[in-house]
């Protein structure tokens, strides 16, 4: 298995929620249902980003990360990451807390 | 209570192949201790001592490993030593599936400092320090 270059922390972001809407069916029952609107909430959370590939791209790939947050654990290829980082993480800045290696 | 000045990511070097001890609480001469003997015991060739802060220190061992050895041995070092932090750890690199250690400094902690050196370091060790060395120069283009 190859090293990676793992960037992990407590971050803040503004992520869009789906949310909750009812409608009554012609059958007269009232069913709730779920819709993602516009709307965001800011949220703090941990995540973790495992780099890995060529020093260029990991160099590239690190500077991007302090503004991309990581949705969960992202174990992924800097190259990938680069390519498609909203797949993989959304806008938000770091913030200073207590985590775990 | 979050501090949002200017705050960053900690960067930090993961792999399953090299073992690799995290110890909290501990005096640099426990775990020079624990170090030889899981060299002794495991031949694990050499090991570097890292003090990453006060009582705090990481250890990286040189010779190549499969994770499930790896993790044998953590396990008996996390045991019989009887330190918290480090069984802790242990179960925390246990899920994730490969073993970190921080490289970059973290809140007012400075970037972890080689304190001790025993050994063959020419495999896991100097792979290791090769990558640490480009993180740290990351860091610093990221932060001046």
């Amino acid at each position: 298995m190859v090293k990676k270059i793992a960037v992990y922390g407590a971050y803040q972001a503004r992520i869009p929620f789906k949310q909750r809407f009812w409608k009554t069916r012609k059958d007269g029952i009232h069913q709730r249902y779920w819709k993602l609107t516009r709307r965001k909430k800011t949220v703090e959370s941990k995540g973790r980003y495992e780099f890995h590939g060529k020093g260029k791209d990991l160099y590239q790939a690190v500077i991007k990360a302090h503004r991309i947050m990581p949705r969960g654990f992202v174990d992924v290829s800097a190259e990938e990451f680069l390519r498609h980082p909203e797949k993989y993480g959304f806008e938000g800045e770091w913030i200073d807390r207590e985590v775990e290696s | 209570m979050t501090e949002k000045s200017r705050a960053s990511p900690v960067l930090g070097l993961s792999d399953d192949e090299t073992v690799k001890l995290d110890f909290d609480d501990a005096s640099l001469r426990t775990v020079r201790y624990w170090a030889s003997r899981a060299v002794k015991w495991f031949k694990l060739d050499g090991f570097i001592i890292l003090r990453s802060s006060k009582n705090r220190y990481h250890v990286v061992f040189d010779r190549v490993v499969s994770w499930g050895e790896n993790m044998r041995i953590v396990a008996w070092v996390a045991l019989l030593s009887h330190n918290k932090g480090l069984a802790r750890w242990f179960l925390m690199q246990c899920i994730k599936g490969c073993s970190t250690l921080r490289v970059s400094p973290k809140r007012e902690k400075a970037s972890p400092r080689i304190v001790e050196r025993y050994s063959k370091q020419d495999e896991n060790i100097k792979a290791f320090l090769k990558i640490r060395k480009m993180i740290k120069k990351m860091w610093k283009n990221c932060h001046f």
